[in-house]
């Protein structure tokens, strides 16, 4: 697993503790029960606290999934 | 911390068992969001086996906050006041306008808001412990003055915020967040999230929100002062080696660049004041010291010290010596030195003391004080504080002149003419009682501690009964020197918790505490809820004496065993009975 997943996998777990490692790469607004409005601006803090960068509010709406985030993270970020 | 350690320590909260709960309301104007998820993270670090619990109120509503809170017994109220709770045309989400016309209407309602907030505070601070911040984010850019200026309104601004914080804070039960502290660990550039304003309503930048938590649980916690300070002399309360250099060259003033030993002084002599207990432990010839100490320029008076112990002993034995006469604890007490050496064998020989090195840079031995400030802090100084002192000394005096380091002699006590008070009245404005069962360690039936909430719950219980003590005798007053509290049950009187300090032992003080409950409570036996811990053994032989027997949870005494074992006893007692029942 590469550094930048690790890393998101555990801003994941702290901002939803009940989901399992295996749920976490799968989690997206749709199938996290408590993946609300509030859970959304935690988990980007979290992010941008663990990633040292600044998330654009705008980009919040596109940030529903694991896989989306670890795309944004790698791709807007260039974080490997 | 950081916000993914705050959440996950929060995910592993114990789970609710009633009375290990710490509770507490964060009143605060805007979304709590991680502050809330902070400060349960820090009171989590400091009461690890609680289930910790911050409830928040409405957004936009600290009054309704405040006075929800008034009818709920909570281990504390945190108050986060930020400009835009005085007024919101002080803050950056609303839109009431910045016009100058405003500014008289501003600084009214700010005048308004503050008054109906000191009442809400002094109605909450009667129920729970009130920890408060005054607003740590800079006032948006309203008034006409340039940044780097301040303007009259907003100078009026901040004279009524402090004029405010100067009245609620005169409360013991108020504690109000240093400005300077928090300047210091979170500088104010690096507070205000706007994004995070507009976003979610959370004002704060993460790292500010975790700085600001950390100064909030530390105010809950309000962990207890340190009680006595033992310094080393040579290059500590002085500059220079007073067996080489003579007791007249030896320095503590700016002529001779040693006014950080002359600081340390008048520090000391500030603790002393308060009530805390400075002694010296040095190898010196006692000659030479007492020449020093002789001296006019001295800052720190040989009044305030006791006992000196010098001599040419180790450290650790001269530190033994003080901790005997003091009977306190090593873990209450904080020893200074400026010689790494010494400071190692003194923890090696008692490890809960707190050992700090006296330092040579300017800048390190203000910090050195700061450091001693923040041990020995208190709310405020008491009456109890002031007198524990000359009560400790005057005990040592009569232990020595009576030769007996275990006991007094039945002479000394026949003659001692001690009065003791016993008082049935449970008061809860009575903070003295509280402090002593969480600072007892060696008179304790069981080392169990309270927090304030539970302990104001243990005084509204009609089932509960409160003993508190007072004694004094020719070498002077100890004040309130023990507390014992239980319930009456259908067979037994039950003693929950039973404290002493260990400045009033060897006195019989508690034998005629159990005398008093037994004509208190007639017919009964008295059952002792007694747990051994590991500083507990003068209770234990207590227990071992009136009860001839090893001494078990539930141990009873009936009032006829106890008489069978009672020494003489020769204190006047008088007898205040409980009123309001």
């Amino acid at each position: 697993m590469n550094d930048t997943r690790a890393r998101l996998s555990k801003c994941f777990a702290a901002v939803f503790p009940d989901l399992t490692e295996e749920d976490i790469v799968r989690a997206s607004i749709s199938s996290v029960g408590g993946w609300d409005s509030l859970a959304s601006v935690t988990l980007l803090s979290a992010l941008e606290e663990e990633f040292a960068l600044q998330i654009d509010p705008e980009e919040l709406e596109h940030l529903v999934s694991f896989d989306l985030i670890l795309d944004y993270l790698q791709h807007e970020h260039q974080l490997s | 911390m950081t916000l993914v350690d705050a959440l996950t320590l929060v995910s592993k909260n114990p789970k609710p068992t009633g009375a290990d709960t710490v509770a507490v309301t964060l009143a605060c104007g805007f979304t709590p969001l991680h502050l809330q998820t902070f400060l349960s993270a820090e009171l989590r670090l400091r009461f690890p086996a609680h289930h910790v619990q911050v409830a928040t109120g409405l957004y936009d509503d600290i009054p309704g906050t405040l006075r929800d809170a008034c009818h709920q017994r909570l281990d504390a109220v945190a108050v986060i006041l930020e400009w835009s709770d005085l007024d919101a045309r002080l803050g950056i989400r609303r839109l009431g306008g910045w016009s100058p016309e405003h500014a008289d209407s501003i600084l009214d309602h700010v005048a308004t808001r503050l008054a109906e907030l000191g009442r809400l505070v002094e109605r909450v601070s009667q129920t729970s412990p009130l920890v408060m911040s005054l607003p740590t984010l800079p006032l948006p850019p309203l008034f006409s003055a340039a940044g780097w200026q301040t303007s009259a309104n907003e100078a009026r601004l901040r004279a009524a915020v402090w004029a405010f914080a100067a009245e609620v804070a005169a409360s013991p039960r108020v504690r109000i967040i240093s400005d300077a502290m928090l300047s210091l660990m979170s500088p104010s550039t690096e507070r205000l999230s706007v994004k995070g304003t507009w976003l979610s309503g959370f004002p704060y930048k993460t790292s500010h929100a975790a700085r600001l938590a950390e100064l909030l649980a530390g105010a809950i916690q309000n962990p207890q002062p340190k009680k006595g300070l033992i310094t080393d002399l040579d290059d500590t309360l002085w500059r220079g080696i007073v067996g080489d250099d003579g007791a007249r060259n030896v320095t503590w003033d700016l002529d001779h660049q040693s006014q950080g030993h002359g600081v340390y002084q008048q520090f000391l002599n500030t603790l002393a004041e308060e009530g805390v207990l400075v002694a010296v432990a040095s190898k010196n010839e006692p000659r030479i010291v007492d020449e020093v100490f002789s001296r006019e320029d001295v800052i720190l008076s040989r009044e305030r010290v006791f006992p000196l112990v010098v001599n040419w002993a180790s450290k650790a034995q001269s530190v033994s010596r003080v901790l005997e006469l003091w009977n306190v604890t090593a873990d209450a007490v904080v020893f200074v030195d400026d010689n790494p050496t010494e400071l190692a064998e003194v923890k090696e020989a008692h490890p809960g003391i707190e050992c700090l090195r006296f330092p040579h840079d300017a800048d390190a031995i203000y910090q050195l004080l700061v450091q001693l400030r923040d041990l020995f802090g208190r709310n405020a100084v008491s009456n109890e504080d002031m007198i524990r002192r000359a009560s400790l000394r005057a005990r040592a005096i009569a232990v020595e002149a009576d030769g007996d380091a275990e006991g007094f002699s039945e002479s000394l006590l026949e003659h001692a003419d001690a009065e003791l008070t016993l008082d049935f009245e449970k008061d809860p404005a009575d903070a003295r009682a509280l402090a002593l069962l969480n600072k007892t360690n060696q008179f304790n039936l069981n080392g169990k501690r309270m927090t304030e909430r539970a302990w104001a719950d243990f005084l509204a219980d009609r089932r509960t009964f409160l003993l508190t003590v007072g004694y004094k005798d020719r070498f002077g007053p100890l004040g309130k020197i023990a507390v014992a509290g239980g319930r009456i049950a259908d067979d037994a009187v039950q003693i929950d918790f039973w404290v002493m300090s260990c400045r009033a032992f060897a006195r019989r003080i508690e034998h005629q505490c159990l005398r008093a409950l037994f004509e208190r409570f007639p017919g009964r036996p008295i059952a002792f809820d007694f747990v051994e811990t590991q500083r507990n053994a003068p209770l234990a032989r207590f227990l071992i004496d009136i009860s001839r027997s090893t001494p078990v949870p539930g141990l009873r005494v009936t009032a006829e065993s106890f008489e069978a074992t009672c020494p003489r006893l020769f204190h006047r007692v008088a007898i205040r009975e409980e009123t309001g029942i």
